[in-house]
């Protein structure tokens, strides 16, 4: 028989939404029986997107995020981000050409890739005036493969 | 996140500890990019030593990007060594093989881009 999901919910003002959003799914990740590898790989992608939150969708103003995370089929954690910010869809953002010489690359542009490259099933929908988010993380390792997100 | 910073004749090693994400990148761009300044030709040349770091976020990335594209500019050298396996991964995700270079250890380093030094370098 299959655990029954377990919900938990945290939010934070942007000020320091990325500290808290990734120590809390870090935590998370943890209680799951995430391997300390995998956990790093939840943090990378929170610390991403709680970043991307605070710049796109609330321009660097303050606003507020919330992080709800749910162990799903007993091992799969899904963490569904949401704001109140402007229509941002982090998944719809352009790959970058990371393969051109330094001189013509941004100082950012990882976040995206990296995003891909860790969580195996991602989602967005504009829900009324909010952005959902939703990332769901297998517990074995992606670092070290080849697989993309679904 | 800790650092030390060692030089050994013409290299400036600046060896980072801990993680490197978004709270502590700002003290890791303090304490790396003061260096770029003068990095120029074979007068001085950087050695970033993440041997001793687990765990790097793209906002580290982007210091040590900036630190890239300072030396660039002047062109200066900057390379890195000692990278642990997840930090590896995260760079090859952001393909930095293609910005910096990167070696298994600072002798290594040091041998590459400064003779001189990896003579009287002494590992700590």
């Amino acid at each position: 028989m299959q655990n029954p999901a377990i919900s938990e919910h945290t939010e934070a003002l942007t000020i320091d939404a990325v500290a808290h959003c990734t120590e809390f799914a870090s935590a998370r990740a943890r209680q799951a029986g995430f391997a300390a590898a995998r956990v790093d790989e939840v943090e990378l992608v929170v610390e991403e997107v709680v970043a991307n939150i605070c710049h796109y969708s609330y321009g660097d103003r303050l606003g507020n995020v919330e992080l709800a995370c749910r162990l799903i089929h007993g091992s799969m954690l899904e963490l569904e981000f949401v704001d109140a910010g402007q229509p941002f869809d982090m998944l719809s953002m352009p790959e970058p050409d990371l393969a051109v010489d330094i001189d013509r690359r941004g100082l950012g542009g990882v976040g995206v890739p990296m995003m891909r490259a860790l969580v195996d099933r991602a989602s967005y929908r504009r829900d009324g005036e909010r952005n959902v988010l939703c990332l769901a993380f297998q517990s074995a390792c992606r670092l070290g493969g080849s697989s993309q997100v679904a | 996140m800790e650092s030390k910073v060692q030089t050994c004749a013409n290299v400036v090693i600046v060896q980072v500890e801990g993680r490197v994400d978004h709270s502590t990148a700002p003290a890791f761009g303090s304490v790396l990019l003061p260096h770029i300044e003068g990095c120029v030709g074979d007068d001085k040349k950087l050695i970033v030593d993440l041997s001793k770091v687990n765990y790097m976020s793209s906002a580290g990335l982007r210091v040590l990007m900036i630190a890239a594209k300072g030396c660039r500019k002047q062109e200066g050298k900057v390379v890195l060594a000692g990278l642990q396996p997840s930090v590896r991964e995260v760079f090859k995700i952001g393909r930095f093989d293609m910005v910096l270079d990167t070696y298994p250890t600072v002798r290594d380093a040091l041998a590459a881009i400064s003779p001189a030094a990896a003579a009287i370098y002494i590992d700590r």
